[in-house]
Order: C-alpha cells, then sequence, then structure tokens
C-alpha cells in the first residue's frame, strides 16, 4: 500500500525510527509479522527491505507504522534519507506471528541490537494481554555500546525486569546478552516460562546452545534475504534441523519469520 | 472510442489468452502465494515454477542477491515433484478461471517426456511451457538450449507426446539465440519464450566469498530488459511462430516496447516481488494506451516496429 512518511528520526548514529502513515485499510500486523518496505518509484535497490513491525495503531481514518532500524547497507541508507511527505510502498503484513501465551507464568524477551525493535511490539502485544493478571515480563537486552541501546526507555516501560548488556562494558554486564542470559537460565521453569529472541545469527545460535539441555520453549525471528516476501520465489530459505531433502528447506517470510529455536540448523 | 474497450486477446501458439500478460516461472508459485493480492483471474496465463519428474530441494542458502536494478538468484529449480504438483498445487489453480501453463524442466530427454506425458494425462492444464535451460546430464551437463541439435530432440520428443500447445523457453547465454529458435520452431514448437535469465554472479569483498552459496546465479529485473528486447527483437524475425517476452518488464510501457518488436504476448516476474499488482497496472495501462492510439486490438500494435523510423 501507498504510505507517506510522517518522520524519520535519528535516535542515534546509524539508527531510526521510521513513522509512515498508511491507508486505514491496512490489516493490523501480529507481533513477529513483518512489512516490506521500499521508496516509491524507486528500481534502485530494486527490492523492497523486510522490517519486523516496532509499533502500529489505527485511527478512523488512517493507519500509523513505525520502524525501528538500523542502516547496515544501501536499502537502509536511502530509507535513512526519507523526509516528511516522501511517499514509500509498504507491503504486508507478512509472515507467522509468535505464537503467544496468555497464561504463562513469566515471559523473557531476549534482543541483540536492532532485535529490540520487533520483540517491543511483542512486549507490548503481551502487557496488554497480560496486564490484569500482572505476569512478569523480563527483557535481556544487548547492545555494542551504551548510546545503541535504543528503544531502552520503552522496553522499561513495559517490562518489569530488564537487564542489560555492552560489548564494550559501557553499560549494564560487559559481555554478551546470551552470557548475561546464561546466569539466569536455571531459574526459568520449563512449565511456566516462556523466551522469545531476536538479533544477530550469532546470538541466536548461541542461545540454542544454552537451551540445548533445556525444555524451555523459546520463538525467534529468523533474518533472511527477501525478493517476493510472500512464499513465491523461495530465495529466502532457512535449513531445518533433523530433515533431509525439500523438507529441510523452509521459507523465512511465510514459514517464519517465527520459527522454534530447535528447529534450525545452524551450521 | 471511448466506451469500447479494445479487444485484448493473443493467440500463443494454440492457445487463445484473454489478455498478453502472463506471470513468468518461478515468480509466482503456484499462484496461492499471490492470490490474496491481487485478482488472478485478470491475468492472460499463469505460468507456473518449474516443474521436474522428482522433487528437488534446490540450492543451499543463500539464494538470492540484489544487484543494480535487478537481482540475481540461485533457487536450484527447488519443486516438490510432479506428483505432488498434480495433487496438491494444481487443483487451487483450477478454482481460478484462468489459463494454467505448466512449466517443465528435465535433466535427461526422458525426463521431459515423462512429465509432459503426466501434466497431459492430467487435462487440467492449458499448455506447457518447457524450460531448456537446464544441463543436460547425460551428455556431460552441456545446458539444451545451448544446442540446437539438442534443443530440437527435447521439442520433438515433447511435442510427440502432447496435444498442448508446447512453447520453448530459450535461455540466452548462447552466441546466437536466433539459432536456438529456429531449431524449435523446426522441432514443432508452438510458440517460444524468450528471456531466460542471465548467467551472473557477486562477490562480498570483505569475507571474499561469493554472495550465493552456487557462486553463480540467474540475472533478472530491469537491467535485462535492453538485451531481452533486442533478442526478441531478433528471434521475431527469423521464425513464423509466436514469440513470448520475458525480460525486466515492469510496467505497462516496457511490456509495450515488446509487443511493438513482435512479440505476442509477455511475461511478467521479478517485478511482482516490487509490486504484487504489477501485472493488473499492465494490463490496465496497455488497454489505455491502445484507446490513446485509437487501435481496437492489440494485435494490430503488434510487430509495427519501424526500424528504420526516426525520432524527430
Amino acid at each position: 500500500m501507498n504510505g507517506t512518511v510522517v518522520k524519520n528520526k535519528e535516535i542515534c548514529a546509524g539508527h531510526f525510527l521510521l513513522s509512515v502513515k498508511l491507508p486505514e485499510s491496512f490489516k493490523t500486523p501480529m507481533p513477529g509479522q513483518f512489512v516490506m518496505t521500499r521508496e516509491t518509484g524507486r528500481i534502485d535497490p530494486l527490492l523492497g527491505r523486510p522490517f519486523g513491525v516496532y509499533h502500529f495503531e489505527k485511527s478512523e481514518n488512517e493507519a500509523t507504522v513505525k520502524i525501528l532500524y538500523k542502516v547496515v547497507g544501501k536499502g537502509t541508507l536511502l530509507l535513512s534519507r526519507l523526509r516528511e511527505g516522501d511517499f514509500v510502498e509498504v507491503l504486508g503484513p507478512y509472515g507467522r506471528a509468535f505464537d503467544v501465551y496468555p497464561e504463562a507464568g513469566r515471559v523473557v524477551f531476549i534482543c541483540g541490537g536492532i532485535g529490540v525493535a520487533p520483540i517491543t511490539y511483542l512486549a507490548s502485544h503481551y502487557r496488554r494481554l497480560t496486564g490484569a493478571r500482572n505476569v512478569k515480563l523480563v527483557c535481556y537486552y544487548g547492545a555494542n555500546k551504551a548510546e545503541n541501546l535504543v528503544g531502552i526507555e520503552k522496553i522499561k516501560d513495559i517490562c518489569s525486569e530488564v537487564f542489560i548488556s555492552t560489548d564494550d562494558g559501557s553499560a549494564g554486564f560487559h559481555g554478551l546478552i546470551t552470557a548475561r542470559f546464561s546466569e539466569d537460565i536455571s531459574s526459568y521453569d520449563p512449565g511456566s516460562s516462556k523466551i522469545y529472541a531476536c538479533g544477530p545469527r550469532s546470538m541466536l545460535k548461541q542461545l540454542s546452545e544454552l537451551l540445548a539441555e533445556n525444555s524451555v520453549s523459546c520463538q525467534i525471528l529468523m533474518e533472511e534475504r527477501m525478493a517476493c516476501g510472500v512464499g513465491a520465489c523461495l530465495g529466502c530459505t532457512v535449513l531445518l534441523n533433523d530433515v533431509e531433502g525439500i523438507g529441510a528447506h523452509a521459507r523465512a517470510c511465510t514459514d517464519g519469520p517465527v520459527f522454534n529455536i530447535r528447529d534450525i540448523r545452524w551450521g | 472510442m471511448e466506451n469500447v474497450r479494445p479487444e485484448m486477446q493473443v493467440d500463443i501458439g494454440g492457445l487463445i489468452i484473454k489478455n498478453p500478460v502472463m506471470t513468468a516461472s518461478g515468480t509466482f508459485g503456484y499462484g496461492k502465494e499471490y492470490a490474496p493480492y491481487l485478482d488472478i483471474r485478470r491475468l492472460g496465463a499463469i505460468i507456473t515454477k518449474g516443474i521436474s519428474l522428482e522433487p528437488r530441494a534446490g540450492n543451499k542458502p543463500p539464494r538470492i542477491m540484489e544487484t543494480p536494478c535487478g537481482m540475481l538468484n540461485a533457487i536450484g529449480l527447488e519443486n516438490p515433484g510432479v506428483h505432488a504438483f498434480i495433487k496438491e498445487k494444481l487443483p487451487f489453480l483450477r478454482e481460478f478461471d484462468v489459463p494454467v501453463i505448466a512449466n517443465v524442466f528435465g535433466e535427461t530427454i526422458d525426463d521431459f517426456k515423462k512429465v509432459t506425458e503426466l501434466l497431459s494425462e492430467t487435462k487440467e492444464v492449458e499448455g506447457l511451457e518447457i524450460n531448456i535451460s537446464c544441463p543436460n546430464v547425460k551428455k556431460g551437463g552441456i545446458i539444451f538450449g545451448s544446442d540446437p541439435d539438442m534443443a530440437y530432440a527435447v521439442t520433438k520428443e515433447v511435442k510427440r507426446l502432447t496435444d498442448l500447445p508446447v512453447i520453448i523457453k530459450l535461455t540466452p547465454n548462447v552466441t546466437d539465440i536466433c539459432l536456438i529458435a529456429e531449431s524449435v520452431e523446426g522441432g514443432g514448437a508452438d510458440a517460444i519464450s524468450l528471456i531466460n535469465t542471465l548467467t551472473g554472479m557477486s562477490v562480498d569483498i570483505e569475507q571474499r566469498i561469493p554472495h550465493l552459496a552456487n557462486v553463480t546465479g540467474g540475472l533478472s529485473g530491469p537491467a535485462i530488459k535492453p538485451i531481452a528486447l533486442r533478442m526478441v527483437w531478433q528471434v521475431v524475425k527469423r521464425v513464423k511462430i509466436p514469440v513470448i517476452g520475458i525480460g525486466g518488464i515492469a510496467n505497462a510501457g516496457d511490456a509495450l516496447e515488446f509487443l511493438i518488436v513482435g512479440a505476442r504476448a509477455v511475461q511478467v516476474g521479478t517485478a511482482n516481488f516490487i509490486n504484487p499488482c504489477a501485472t493488473m497496472d499492465i494490463i490496465d495501462g496497455i488497454e489505455k494506451y491502445l484507446k490513446r492510439h485509437n487501435m481496437a486490438d492489440v494485435n494490430d500494435l503488434i510487430g509495427t516496429f519501424d526500424e528504420e523510423g526516426k525520432t524527430c
């Protein structure tokens, strides 16, 4: 659908919050779903970029989607130059959403870097679902340095406990967020805890190793290069565990982006 | 001409389709993936993802890489095989009143023959598009479509086994595509479609590894349009059978270029990824153009290219 840029603000070096106004008919994304975004009329870069939804709201006449993103290449660099009033195409929402458990005792979110964006949308959803019951929402959030902990205020607002780590020690635990999480892992009871994670592939791989001896449920978001976003082109292949041949190939855009951490072949 | 809609029907080799706009193999899945986003009944035809005799897992990821105004793909022809296609994918497609042309490929001539027979027996596809851009494993991996004799042989063997219109899809990765076009016409092809993707590659300079696990892949998108258009123009002049144009078509203007140089119809591929409604916009745009030029029938436009014409 055609959207208009409302705001495209640099939060800290290389990290932006893009706000796009869309028609009211745009379907409300479920947590975990993504949108394909591209500047209207451009053929270079050709492909839309997939972003997890950070925030979404609807009023009588319009909808607003917010994307929290980091500049990592050509597409995001050009996106960062969009100004209020520019036109963007937003396709979606696409993809399989997170399974959500309103009856969970404790919900744990683990974010690495810009992975905080879709996790925040999920955490807000949980807060709305479980607000009355006061379920414990816990967040582990790691970044390479303190100023890159974008969106930390919003996460602190939603979750009752937030643990931070930075690679350079400028804030919180000095080291990787998986190392910080591993200190607490035994306190999470598989019977009542649910884990959700989003971040660099290396972080997710480490997390899968940490959870290998543990049966606690863990859903993750897998990111792959995408072209169509709807499951037609078979470009965004994710390799699955314990299966061979054609069954081992899943589509990040349609079979995911949400996957059970144990289903992924990390290689 | 105001209230009369131009006639958009074209004959693509014994199959008459309601308009000259089709979706290209490999870019539209089996119809179901895109059905929520556009009215697929408006399409001239849908060409399925390539179908092989046995299921194929395809290549390891990464399978795609963006390039300037285009993209490389090395999907590896992943598909569930002809039996699963007939059982699981065809029924959905049949729910829509849109012609289904099954794209077929094989590693040996025997594969092509078996798949042709099985699909023809279903009586549920309206045509076959034969992908000869794959290697002949029995002849050391030479691409079927790169050798005029092999291209002729595949065409002849497939035609023997089916009454369905047979479209041969050509690879541009050859020295002279017109030779191949003439060969397949000689073999009995009802139509020719071109071009398939151009072989290319991309390198990750930081890690000094290929961006695609397969190293090379097929280039598609707006970047290849000039090459595709040139090849279509050349082939149209050499064969009598209908030619279907493929390659970088993103909007109605692009489609019109191909029709003007003589393509009977076009296929839209990569553009679907950018704009799921690209085909709808193209159909509307062709109609508008015809009205604007007071043409009552799209066939009045096809092949009206004036090679010698000057721009001013």
